[in-house]
């Protein structure tokens, strides 16, 4: 059950911008889960109000701290706050990328601390078909650093279900960032573009980042249980690798033999992609992107980073959205929540 | 939507994209009263296409014991329930099809199966609809019943495939009618496994793509019909192309036991999709159960293949069913022969009405042997 007082005290301790390992100690004691943003946004069915899922939930988890220590690191949280009167940032309206020497690739990375977090609440897919009519994901929080060329975007979210792996009626959590191809406050549309207007699309897909993260793409991942009596192009005669072989595998695999990057090698958890609106989202030449994605406690917490796309440079104004897909909730393609275009700065070199 | 005309139920529907017919449609006959469920045809399909990684458990061919068979489990009655009682009147389709019954922000009235449903590829295999009662024994016609139902994709005219793809990833071949899921372009949404009521398409895992059958194009566009029906041991099936029924002419085997004879009918065509696999519905079995099955030409396809013996151009055209490798577009019957022909009237095979009979004398001279049928 959630402490009331000790919420309270890790809620202000968070807003004071504490040294995360602190924040996590008070965490821990309280045995709870992370305590309600001060920032809330409306939910995409309009009513459900969303927490902050991130503060603090992707460090390594440290348990067995006594409560002794845990008033001991109050009360000098208690003198480093008087000392130094700093607060976090506050929630901004826009999505503001902060200048940095070098973008972190983890959602986990000590550097995320003190960047400002846009909230933003999710909106239903309803206006093309197949719709989404029933809201999941009640809203994203968003940070991104910049080191002047490159753009990186954590992207955190409750989510009660990990759906990561592939499978008949199975679907992947997901995630992804949309700019406009050419920055500017006159953006395309914010469904996917327009015809002459592309978007640019990264998205981060759960099921991906576990196949990177090493789990093998067999179906006996799937299903422990599982025995197969053959697949003609293991036969023992097939020098294995060889180009006889790798030939004859494509053919049992015709999304792979057409170069359809779904079905992999994946390198990456995440994939570039264009569109010109609705239905039209087509893998782009190559995947520059990056990402990383973590299960928190109460969800996820992604980044992805992509280079700062065209006229968007530091100083300048663009449009960004974010879509997120709910495994459990059968969300694929159109079927997703997402937000509208949300203002997008970048900061400039310090 | 769009208004389209669908001439197996009679009437203009809506459909998601306008009327666009190719140049020629594939179409099959499977004559159901043939079938002895050997699978072979699932076999040939399965080593053929199917053998892939994540490929395990598809079966673009199937055949299936009704009542209770189903693969994946209950595909036909899941969607016949949720669709709801409709009827017929006078040979058109009152009710609504699977586009008309969509829910709103839906494409298409539909259900996506789990990976339980396609657990169990042979339910259901030689169960009677019914129980047989001690001291049960054969009369004509049977006390209890079942059949077999073989299954391959539909290649609809009016594919819920699709038009439930939002990326617009499938797409029907202009030239032979032939649905194909683009494998460069599907992103493995799985709308169209929820769409296709005849659930033929198959979400490949390994691949992140939607899978399904491809009426062996590569043999079609020889000419030769596909794997699953030269391998079929009954010689239920034929392969060809159907013409629209204002356009069908008698010479073609499609089109004469489709739209001359009507001994053929499609399956579940109130489902809307006008879908181009044709069945001769099983002799034996209840009309009432059929009538749902097949629509309303039950009763004349029926007592037709019955009086198929007294037919000679019927009874012939079923001669040629499995007796050649090639596609065979046109037909004539010349006395006591049934002739295959190409396009351009070219014979390919000539079958007799009957085969001859042979009666040889129980001792083999030649030899010294005593000829015998007996173990």
């Amino acid at each position: 059950m959630r402490n009331p007082m000790q919420t309270s005290m890790t809620l202000i301790l968070a807003k004071h911008g504490l040294p995360s390992a602190i924040v996590e100690a008070l965490h821990l004691q309280a045995k709870q889960a992370p305590p309600p943003s001060p920032w809330m946004g409306e939910g995409g069915d309009g009513g459900e109000k969303f927490d902050d899922p991130t503060p603090t939930s992707v460090l390594p988890r440290q348990r067995g701290r006594n409560v002794c220590c845990g008033l001991l690191l109050l009360v000098l949280v208690v003198l480093f706050l008087g000392a130094c009167g700093q607060r976090a940032p506050a929630p901004t309206a826009e999505v503001v990328v902060v200048s940095r020497p070098a973008i972190p690739a983890d959602p986990g990375d000590a550097a995320w601390q003190d960047v400002p977090v846009h909230a933003s609440p999710l909106l239903l897919q309803d206006m093309v078909e197949p719709r989404l009519l029933t809201a999941s994901t009640g809203g994203v929080h968003v940070r991104a650093i910049t080191d002047g060329t490159r753009v990186a975007f954590r992207i955190d979210w409750k989510d009660g279900t990990k759906d990561d792996l592939p499978g008949a009626a199975r679907f992947s959590d997901a995630v992804a960032v949309q700019l406009p191809t050419t920055a500017g406050a006159d953006a395309p549309a914010p469904q996917m573009g327009e015809k002459g207007r592309p978007v640019e699309v990264t998205f981060w897909r759960a099921a991906w980042q576990a196949t990177v993260d090493g789990r093998p793409d067999s179906i006996a991942e799937l299903y422990p249980g599982a025995s197969v009596d053959h697949y003609p192009f293991d036969a023992a005669s097939l020098e294995k690798g060889s180009k006889v072989q790798q030939e004859m595998a494509a053919r049992y695999a015709p999304a792979l033999a057409l170069g359809n990057r779904m079905a992999g090698p994946r390198e990456r958890p995440v994939e570039d992609l264009v569109a010109e609106g609705p239905g039209t989202l087509t893998t782009a030449k190559a995947t520059d992107s990056n990402g990383r994605g973590r299960r928190t406690e109460t969800g996820w917490s992604v980044v992805i980073s992509r280079k700062l796309p065209q006229g968007l440079e530091p100083g300048k104004r663009s449009q960004v959205a974010f879509a997120v897909w709910e495994g459990s909730h059968q969300e694929a393609g159109a079927r997703k929540m997402r937000t509208g275009w949300i203002p997008i700065v970048v900061e400039a070199k310090k | 939507m769009a208004r389209v005309f669908n001439w197996q139920i009679g009437r203009e529907m809506s459909y998601w994209y306008p009327e666009s017919r190719p140049k020629k449609q594939f179409a099959a006959i499977f004559d159901i009263n043939k079938c002895i469920a050997c699978q072979t045809c699932t076999l040939a399909c399965k080593t053929t296409w199917t053998s892939g990684k994540g490929q395990e458990y598809m079966l673009w061919n199937n055949v299936e014991s009704k009542p209770y068979g189903f693969y994946p489990l209950a595909w036909d009655l899941k969607l016949l329930k949720e669709l709801g009682p409709q009827g017929w009147e006078r040979g058109a389709y009152q009710g609504r099809t699977i586009f008309e019954a969509a829910a709103a922000g839906e494409r298409v009235l539909g259900w996506r199966p789990t990976d339980l449903d396609y657990a169990n590829p042979n339910v259901g295999e030689d169960d009677c609809a019914g129980v047989i009662e001690n001291g049960a024994n054969l009369t004509v016609p049977h006390a209890v019943w079942f059949f077999y139902l073989a299954r391959i994709c539909n290649h609809c005219t009016y594919p819920a495939c699709l038009a439930s793809c939002p990326r617009g990833s499938i797409y029907k071949r202009p030239e032979d009618g032939i649905v194909l899921v683009d494998q460069g372009r599907c992103r493995g949404y799985q709308e169209c496994v929820k769409a296709c009521p005849y659930k033929k398409v198959f979400y490949n895992p390994m691949t992140g793509t939607s899978e399904k059958c491809i009426a062996c194009y590569p043999k079609m566009e020889a000419n030769l019909q596909p794997q699953c029906f030269v391998n079929c041991i009954g010689k239920i099936r034929m392969a060809g192309w159907i013409s629209r029924p204002e356009k069908a002419q008698a010479d073609n085997p499609i089109d004469y036991l489709v739209h001359v004879k009507k001994v053929a009918l499609p399956l579940f065509p109130q489902f809307g999709l006008e879908p181009n696999v044709y069945y001769i519905p099983p002799v034996h079995v209840p009309v009432p159960f059929l009538h749902q099955m097949f629509g309303p030409g039950v009763d004349h396809a029926i007592q037709t293949y019955r009086a198929a013996s007294a037919d000679p151009d019927l009874a012939g055209l079923l001669g040629l069913f499995g007796c050649t490798e090639q596609v065979v577009p046109r037909w004539r019957r010349q006395g006591d022969a049934v002739i295959g022909m190409d396009e351009s009237g070219r014979e390919i095979l000539r079958v007799p009405m009957r085969e001859p009979i042979y009666i040889l004398p129980a001792f083999d001279a030649r030899y010294g042997v005593v000829r015998t049928n007996c173990p």
